[in-house]
């Protein structure tokens, strides 16, 4: 049997526990390969969820991590396009057998291990997926809602007593309100579902329930609210009074439309709780027929409300989790599945419901932890994963249920002093950061399953910090039980996950710490990773004074990093109060049975523009109820003014008016009001679009070989590196650092400046991405005698704030010149042509997602399309942030910049030996000045050298490629089709050396004429007017609400520098270099494999950081 | 064990009217649905039966029921505080012997007259215990019917030991405790309406009248039998029929005349009206 696959399969947890990382270190090339020909072998034999998984994530681990750097895997094979659409369309079985072919054709090579690791990632994540939604199916209670597929099969009622209107016309209304939860020990995210089912005796959670409320503005209360009532209308009508939605649902198909309007939640819960149950989805039926079952009555139906009492988005309290809950609750009551109409919840319908909202959350494409449901839960509890036993539909599945234990901690446990104390000693703030946890999550469990040394260790210590915060809570020492979450979060939480923490979390642990010295007792993360909810313990004497400096501390912490952090709102510090009741409800009768207030700032400008003889005896009877309780109910109060705030429209043109500020920003930043109708003209019309992006399809396109480029993966002559050391010696070389991009992909189209964002732990601070590139500057200036010029390069988003934050960080010390090119062209966006969106969905290959996922992300494109519709396709954007609504307008202008912006000629004038500048992009990382990368280029005599990578799985967009005969760069864009790319071996990184005489040349001008505007302007027009134009769909995000955000594709057009390779007069030359040095950091998702694989230490070693 | 007595319920408000209501039977006599329950009965050896009735209604019942004058006893349950409580108020009638109980509002088509209750008594007699007759039936009926939660018991492969009852339970709850090992998946043993009760049902509802304030129901009184004593379900393969439900006692009336002596004429008669309403359709 092979070392790995005894190691996954052994009883004895000493050998089960064993890294991988220390096995592959020792391991040849070949016993590797067999190790992996073991492991596939053994993952398709055996019947254990555990051993099959555990195999997957070794088999991606060893080709992610250990057999790329081999040099026997230094081939450079292609990779098949079939295998790519496999895995594009999760077909992850046949996609391995693909690349399996490849590597057993062309024997083993670092593209193909790329796309191997992709696959078996892709295929373990998948397995655990299937697994978890087979166990919430399978559940007793579950599994009835997916065989009901007719109203005649329809087996729930509605209780009589919400059916009973008394003396009023007005139907009973039942109020559900549950607590969140906070998590006190973290827990190392070991309420992750897989976690739980393979490691029960690991997975422990200290989880209470709370009430909150801003602080300083009301009492705190239960947070979440949901309510029901029956309605004289035979439809489902559903409302989110605090995100403003509401819809009033007549077909069946409609309820399983998730992402159709912001009701997804509340369409996830009516099923989960078998309102609507799963079964009927495509069903056909009729939604009528259905409510008149439910009901006992045809034309009655059923108004469910939900209400979030001021908790932004993100709070990490799980927020969205116990408002599934509050909701299924409702329905469960309402429905006779929970025995209790109202009151608390026993412990039998807990556990129903927190199942139910595990399912909700499947159906909703969303998934929180095991623990997320715990408000429905009273006060503090132990959460623990249980051992599958015989009877339970995991038994020889996995090792444990899917649902945990809650142990309820009494007042015997926990003293109701040491809560009072608890309460007075805590501060709980949300500091506005807008965060994806997802990619967290799954580094969780893939990291768990490699049992790497570090993260093991990490992970027994969190679990015996458990013990001690447990241990501490009994003894009512909340000043030790500081310590304890501070330990927690310094030690096993980061070192599970070091992307759990952050520069701006950090910031203010030091600052909080340096102003209340030993009154702060210590930190404690909340949920998936720092920057959102988060705790801060205080001695109860400063708590009040700390719960004001805390906010004003957030305040201006995010001021200073908002440039380059993005933050979803304005930090806020909450009051809260532990919840000792748990989910609980009221039933509201007679002239007590209103909505919530704000429902009908929502509501009633609807019913007022209806005409009063359409309206149904309920809706009369409550307009005049609720009336009544405005004219004297002191609750209502104000409710008169609001409704007339929703009733007539505000002005949108004052001076201060985003329109406005849109219109004086074009006017600032030089906007060419004739080419943006030119080119609305011409997307309208059809000529520009993107599958007119694409070259002719009679191109010639063929792959370049190694020996038609230079290979500079392995050392090169000594000749070359002396040439470029005296260069550098002689000053003439400048570095010019691309800036000017809000990096789309890393933060979801957030618009902050990518360049500032301070993005990984480095020599043991965050660095940002400017100043890891100033580092390298430093070590060369250093290393060659001379400190080169550096050139950031920046646009209308990104000028300002970078030039404070150089200012503030005095350039992070750098010594040599630094200079900011500011961008000269701006474009408008445009809202998509929906034949756009069509061909980016529709034609080009997508990445397929989970299937309900990919159910609600169809439903999500087919609104966006709609919404291009409506708001007119090739309109402007404009409903947005001014600078959301601008984008820049392509690299290709860059140069052009430093040539109209005066910067390259004052940077000649005061280094006349500047002959040649090395551009890259900010996110390339390992682009440092390489003397002997120098000599080839200064030999090569190019005006552009151009740096290349092998093709890697995820190097999407083009690379170089031999066109119609000649050598050049290709956009992806450009490409005819998707397929042609799996035939080009190099990718381009976008790293360039520019030889600037000869790239002046090509402008037709020359240093001299630098200084002349007009003839610069025009070699810029003339070379502009060869190069293509691109039209590309971006992502913009939309804040609104409280930490709200949307998702817009809008329509941009660039140009791209590439494109310079393709003029016939431009001498190009093209090296193949190591991956560390070409590849880019695009999204979050990368940093931790970039970490893993070593780059991160090699970027460290070529750094040296400014010590003040 | 030998089972000489039945108790019919009949007093529920909305019943009230049901065992009054006419049928043809299956020898092709007019006959109340009372007499046809009682002739169940007889038919399984029973002797004297007493009928539970809203106080007032007996001079009607009698009416419909002159045969059996001699062997029915009206017994009246002076409030409605329901099903538990009708049964409990023929506790004196019983005097602590076992006994049949049938509703009033169901009518049973078998192989032959009076094969139900006959079968029931038969099990009961020989197996010594109580005994409900039961039947597979579909989730979405459960909000009509008593739910067992049961094991297979002996070989006979149509009896199962109860292990408890719940009232008309959600399908959640019914999967969650009333799934019967080698049921199909969303079939569940409901009661029949016919049971064989022993004197222990009355020693709990004689508590549960005394010490409750809303309305007892049998199916909790036989889960606490169930819980101290052997009591079986015998799986029927019969059909029963609910009068009260819409169309019931059209219903009732096709499947007892289909499975008797006029068997053919209803059978035409039903012919001729669909092939008369497709003329009419077509014209």
């Amino acid at each position: 049997m092979s070392e790995l696959a005894r190691i996954i399969t052994a009883a004895d947890p000493a050998a089960r526990d064993r890294a991988l990382d220390s096995y592959c270190r020792s391991a040849s090339t070949a016993a590797l390969l067999d190790e992996c020909a073991a492991l596939e072998e053994l993952r398709h034999a055996s019947p254990n969820l555990y051993e099959r998984v555990r195999a997957l994530f070794f088999l991606a681990a060893i080709h992610r991590f250990h057999l790329p750097d081999r040099p026997e895997a230094a081939g450079n094979a292609l990779l098949p396009f079939t295998g790519y659409q496999h895995l594009l369309g999760r077909r992850y079985e046949e996609a391995i057998r693909a690349f399996l072919a490849v590597q057993r054709r062309e024997g083993p090579s670092a593209p193909v291990s790329s796309a191997l690791a992709a696959a078996y990632r892709g295929l373990a994540f998948q397995t655990l997926a299937d697994q978890v939604r087979r166990s919430v199916r399978a559940v007793r209670g579950n599994q009835w809602m997916f065989r009901t597929g007719h109203p005649g099969d329809y087996a729930l009622r509605l209780r009589p007593e919400l059916l009973s209107r008394g003396d009023t016309a007005l139907f009973p209304v039942l109020r559900e309100t549950t607590p969140v939860r906070m998590d006190l020990s973290h827990s190392g995210w070991s309420d992750i579902f897989f976690l739980g089912m393979d490691y029960p005796e690991g997975a422990r959670v200290l989880n209470i329930s709370i009430d909150l409320s801003l602080h300083g503005q009301a009492e705190p209360a239960p947070p979440v609210e949901a309510w029901l009532r029956v309605i004289d209308q035979p439809v489902l009508r559903l409302a989110s009074v605090d995100l403003r939605a509401e819809a009033e649902i007549t077909s069946l198909a409609e309820v399983f439309d998730f992402a159709r309007d912001y009701l997804g939640l509340l369409k996830s819960a009516v099923i989960a709780s078998g309102l609507i149950p799963p079964g009927l989805e495509g069903s056909g039926q009729s939604l009528a027929d259905l409510l008149a079952r439910l009901t006992g009555s045809p034309g009655l139906g059923i108004e469910i409300v939900s209400k979030v009492n001021d908790i932004p988005k993100g709070s990490r309290l799980a927020v969205s989790t116990n408002l599934l809950a509050c909701l299924i609750s409702a329905c469960m009551r309402a429905t006779s599945q929970i025995p209790a109409l109202t009151g608390p919840l026993e412990e039998a319908a807990r556990r129903l419901v927190a199942a139910r909202a595990i399912l909700g959350e499947w159906l909703g494409g969303s998934g929180g932890g095991w623990q997320d449901s715990g408000g429905v839960w009273p006060g503090i509890k132990l959460i623990e994963g249980e051992p599958a036993a015989e009877g339970d539909v995991e038994f020889g599945v996995s090792r444990g249920r899917l649902l945990p234990r809650h142990r309820l901690f009494g007042p015997d446990v926990v003293k109701p002093e040491t809560r009072e104390l608890l309460q007075n000693s805590l501060v709980l703030v949300h500091g506005g950061m807008a965060q994806d946890v997802g990619p967290i999550l799954e580094m969780v469990t893939e990291r768990y399953l490699l049992r790497s040394a570090q993260e093991w260790l990490g992970r027994q210590e969190a679990i015996s910090l458990l013990d001690q915060i447990v241990a501490q809570l009994r003894q009512g020492d909340v000043r030790a039980l500081g310590s304890l979450t501070q330990r927690n979060y310094d030690g096993p939480i980061q070192t599970i996950i070091p992307w759990a923490g952050n520069h701006y979390t950090a910031a203010l642990i030091e600052q909080v710490r340096a102003e209340f010295g030993s009154a702060f007792w210590g930190f404690w993360m909340l949920g998936g990773m720092a920057g959102g909810g988060m705790g801060f313990l205080f001695d109860p004497k400063v708590q009040p004074r700390a719960k004001q400096r805390l906010a004003e501390i957030m305040s201006a912490t995010r001021r200073r990093l908002e440039g380059g952090v993005p933050f979803a709102m304005e930090p806020v510090v909450y009051d809260f109060r532990i919840n000792e009741h748990g989910s609980t409800a009221e039933l509201r009768e007679g002239a007590r049975a209103l909505m919530p207030p704000s429902y009908y700032t929502l509501r009633v400008p609807a019913l007022l523009r209806q005409e009063q003889r359409s309206l149904t005896r309920s809706q009369r009877a409550e307009l005049e109820r609720f009336g009544d309780a405005c004219r004297h109910e002191p609750a209502l109060r104000g409710m008169t003014a609001d409704l007339i705030d929703h009733l007539l429209p505000q002005s949108q043109d004052d001076p201060g008016s985003a329109p406005r500020r849109l219109r004086a920003l074009l006017d600032d930043l030089g906007f060419d009001a004739a080419h943006h109708e030119k080119i609305r003209a011409e997307l309208r019309a059809g000529r520009i679009g993107l599958s007119q992006n694409r070259l002719p399809v009679s191109s010639r396109i063929e792959d370049v070989g190694p020996d038609e480029i230079h290979d500079a993966r392995q050392p090169l002559p000594d000749r070359l590196r002396r040439l470029g050391e005296q260069a550098l010696a002689d000053g003439a070389l400048a570095i010019v650092s691309l800036a000017g991009g809000a990096g789309s992909r890393w933060t979801h189209g957030a618009g902050v400046v990518k360049a500032l964002n301070p993005f990984a732990r480095l020599a043991g601070r965050h660095r940002t991405f400017v100043e890891v590139h100033l580092a390298k500057s430093r070590r060369a200036a250093r290393l060659f005698g001379s400190a080169p010029p550096h050139i950031f390069t920046t646009s209308y988003l990104t000028h300002a704030p970078m030039a404070a934050h150089l200012e503030r960080e005095a350039n992070y010390g750098y010594e040599g010149p630094l200079h900011l090119s500011p961008g000269r062209s701006v474009g408008l966006r445009l809202i998509p042509m929906a034949r756009d969106l069509r061909f980016a969905w529709e034609e080009m290959p997508q990445q397929q997602l989970d299937v309900q996922k990919q159910k609600v992300i169809e439903s999500a494109r087919a609104s966006l399309i709609q919404w291009a519709l409506g708001a007119g396709e090739g309109s402007d954007y404009t409903d947005n942030l001014p600078l959301q609504c601008l984008h820049p307008v392509g690299h290709w202008y860059e140069f052009p910049n430093l040539l109209r912006n005066g910067v390259l000629r004052d940077l000649l004038a005061e280094r006349p030996g500047v002959r040649h500048l090395l551009l890259h992009n900010i996110d390339t990382l390992g682009a440092e000045i390489d003397p002997a990368l120098f000599g080839l280029h200064l030999e090569s005599e190019a005006a552009l050298t151009v740096e290349v990578i092998g093709r890697w799985l995820d190097d999407r967009g083009g690379g170089l490629a031999r066109i119609d005969g000649r050598i050049r760069l290709i956009e992806g864009l450009a490409l005819p089709s998707e397929e042609i790319e799996f035939d080009l071996s190099w990718y381009n990184t976008g790293t360039m050396w520019i030889g600037i005489d000869r790239t002046l040349a090509l402008f037709g001008l020359t240093r001299a004429d630098l200084g002349d505007e007009a003839k610069v302007a025009a070699g810029v027009r003339a070379l502009a007017a060869r190069m293509p134009t691109y039209i590309t769909l971006k992502d913009v995000k939309k804040r609104w609400g409280r930490g709200q955000e949307d998702i817009f594709p809008v329509t941009q057009f660039e140009k791209l520098w590439g494109d310079m390779s393709a003029l016939a007069e431009a001498p190009c030359a093209y090296a193949a270099v190591p991956r560390r040095r070409g590849q880019q950091l695009k999204e979050v998702a990368q940093l931790d494999s970039w970490w893993r694989d070593g780059s991160a230490a090699w970027l460290e070693s070529v750094c040296e950081f400014f010590q003040p | 064990m030998k089972i000489r007595k039945a108790v019919i319920t009949a007093a529920a408000k909305s019943q009230r009217r049901l065992p009054l209501q006419n049928l043809i039977d299956r020898d092709g006599q007019e006959r109340s649905v009372l007499a046809i329950l009682i002739e169940e009965a007889v038919k399984a050896q029973i002797e004297e039966i007493g009928v539970v009735v809203w106080p007032g209604d007996e001079a009607a019942y009698e009416q419909v029921i002159p045969e059996h004058a001699a062997r029915v006893r009206f017994i009246p349950q002076p409030a409605p505080r329901g099903y538990g409580h009708a049964v409990w108020c023929a506790r004196e009638f019983t005097a602590g012997d076992p006994f049949l109980h049938l509703v009033s509002d169901h009518l049973y088509v078998g192989a032959a007259a009076g094969a139900c209750a006959s079968r029931v008594v038969e099990v009961a007699e020989a197996e010594r215990c109580a005994v409900s007759a039961v039947q597979a039936t579909h989730e979405s009926l459960l909000t009509v019917y008593g739910v067992v939660g049961a094991q297979r018991a002996g070989a006979a492969g149509d009896r199962y030991r109860i292990e408890t009852v719940v009232e008309k339970p959600t399908p959640t709850e019914a999967e969650q405790r009333l799934v019967v090992p080698g049921m199909r998946a969303g079939y569940y043993l409901c009661f029949f309406g016919i049971h064989v009760l022993t004197p222990a049902i009355m020693d709990i509802l004689d508590e549960t009248v005394a010490t409750s304030t809303t309305r007892v129901t049998l199916s909790q009184a036989l889960a606490q039998v169930a819980a101290k004593e052997r009591c079986l379900a015998l799986e029927m393969n019969a059909r029963r029929y609910d009068v009260g439900a819409r169309y019931g006692l059209l219903t009732a009336q096709l499947a007892l005349a289909l499975s008797g002596r006029d068997r053919d004429e209803v059978l035409t008669m039903l012919v001729r009206l669909l092939a008369v309403q497709e003329h009419v359709d077509r014209v």
